[in-house]
């Protein structure tokens, strides 16, 4: 059986994820708080948030950047620190403003996917920061490299909830 | 290089004078939002204006994270801080401030004695308040001042649960430090603040302590910790003609801060590639997880980078 014959014969299984948290914060450095949903904004961003695009308070607004409306970051991640970095990381310590369950983050570079009502497009994976490290007082760069979630620009809007699933488009 | 939001954005809220010369700032988030947690006996730098930084204990309670509280006395010797503190920071000033540092590690199950001199007890108010609000008393508190103590009222229940030994010198002669920090084989921890004259005696009582047993708040900020061992050198931005030289505590970027120049830095940490910068003449250390071999002939990540040349030229 050729390659090609074996890809039409046979499917990769889909995924489907659940959103476990969501959080957002006004300014720079502000601790991120907990809400049961948050209110997305297409061409813009989280509503209340520091990097939604016409607020620009976040501590790389200075470096103005279309792609980062909405940023996710996977629970596995977490889970994974913890087990084996021993580090505990909160859903409130990445810094992201979604954290998912189930959802293959780094395979989604450049598509488009579901987060509840809202149609969201990934533009690049998220990238460690020193900063983070200011802020939690925790050693976790090398630790996030490769796995510090996904930034995406959001098409369609709509409001977010906790529980609400995340699904290809 | 763009110049990021680099301070906690805050506004004072209130401000009164709860001693004579003692001014008392409340400051919060303009919103109302949480602001970054601290730890007891954690201090937090003030940006009061260009050039003019000042560092301040927070003197409330640890988890009451809606307000940093300082306070602070008028030095008749003032640099400015102080000054600028008491004579230009009024109700919906707004002030930026650094991230909380620093703690005071008390021992567990030892005794902790703190010795503090007047205003100097601020690093210890939320130390005190801490420990009281877990129901740990394992500790006491030698204040001395001339005349009333100020801020006596954030620690009254201590003062009046009798952990609290008030000095006033107007009355009485200065304790003995030496006296009061005398083993008594219960693995005595020793905390002091307060004038160069108190320090002075602390550090000849504690002389032969171990240090994990002693700590000493200064109120100066804390020396910046070395980036490397790197000895310093001179950087030149050639097309900017600019230059300045870097030692190990201000690093290759803290010197491109300096100089304004226009370098786009993100991740910090050498892997995200944004800083990439060709460079003329030195011989760069190269750190970063970037570049490849070729690639550093010409360029440089200069977030991590170092030089070990006594001159390095970029091309900014």
């Amino acid at each position: 059986m050729d390659t090609a014959t074996l890809e039409a014969a046979t499917a990769a299984p889909t995924w489907t994820g659940v959103v476990r948290y969501l959080h957002r914060t006004p300014r720079a450095f502000l601790p991120m708080k907990s809400f049961p949903e948050l209110t997305l904004i297409a061409g813009k961003g989280v509503e209340g948030d520091r990097y939604m695009i016409g607020q620009e308070a976040g501590f790389y607004s200075h470096k103005p950047e279309e792609g980062r409306q909405v940023t996710l970051f996977e629970i596995e991640t977490l889970q994974a620190l913890a087990r084996d970095q021993k580090i505990t990381l909160l859903p409130e310590d990445h810094r992201r403003n979604v954290t998912v369950e189930g959802v293959p983050l780094n395979h989604l570079v450049g598509q488009r996917f579901w987060l509840g009502e809202a149609l969201l497009e990934s533009t690049r994976l998220s990238v460690p920061c020193r900063h983070i490290e200011e802020i939690t007082g925790k050693a976790i760069f090398d630790p996030l490299i490769n796995r510090s979630g996904l930034n995406c620009r959001i098409l369609k809007g709509g409001v977010v909830r906790i529980g609400d699933t995340v699904r290809p488009d | 290089m763009a110049k990021g939001i680099r301070t906690v954005s805050t506004v004072v809220t209130s401000c009164d004078t709860p001693a004579p010369g003692v001014r008392r700032l409340i400051l919060a988030d303009p919103d109302g939002w949480d602001l970054p947690p601290f730890r007891p006996g954690a201090h937090i730098d003030l940006h009061l204006a260009k050039g003019l930084v000042r560092t301040y204990s927070l003197c409330n309670e640890p988890g009451d994270n809606a307000r940093y509280v300082v306070a602070v006395k008028l030095e008749t010797e003032s640099r400015g801080g102080s000054r600028f503190v008491h004579e230009r920071l009024t109700v919906g000033t707004p002030i930026g401030v650094s991230l909380p540092r620093g703690d005071i590690k008390v021992s567990q199950v030892g005794r902790n004695v703190f010795l503090a001199g007047g205003i100097g007890v601020t690093p210890f108010l939320s130390v005190i308040r801490d420990m009281e609000a877990a129901g740990r008393t394992n500790y006491e508190l030698h204040w001395t001042s001339r005349g009333a103590p100020p801020l006596a009222e954030a620690i009254r229940p201590a003062i009046e649960a009798g952990r609290i030994r008030l000095y006033d010198t107007r009355r009485e002669p200065r304790p003995d430090i030496a006296t009061i920090l005398r083993e008594d084989g219960s693995n005595l921890h020793a905390f002091c603040c307060g004038p160069n004259a108190m320090l002075d005696a602390f550090d000849a009582a504690t002389a032969s302590w171990p240090e994990a047993r002693k700590h000493v708040e200064r109120f100066t900020a804390p020396k910046i910790a070395a980036n490397s061992n790197f000895a310093p050198y001179e950087l030149v931005l050639a097309a900017s003609k600019t230059s300045i030289t870097v030692t190990p505590e201000l690093g290759l970027l803290g010197a491109l801060e300096a100089l304004d120049a226009d370098v786009p830095v993100s991740c910090a940490g050498g892997i995200c590639g944004a800083c990439r910068t060709r460079w003329i003449e030195g011989s760069p250390v190269h750190r970063d997880r970037v570049l490849t071999p070729a690639e550093r002939a010409s360029e440089v990540i200069v977030c991590v980078a170092e030089c070990a040349s006594s001159r390095l030229v970029l091309d900014l």
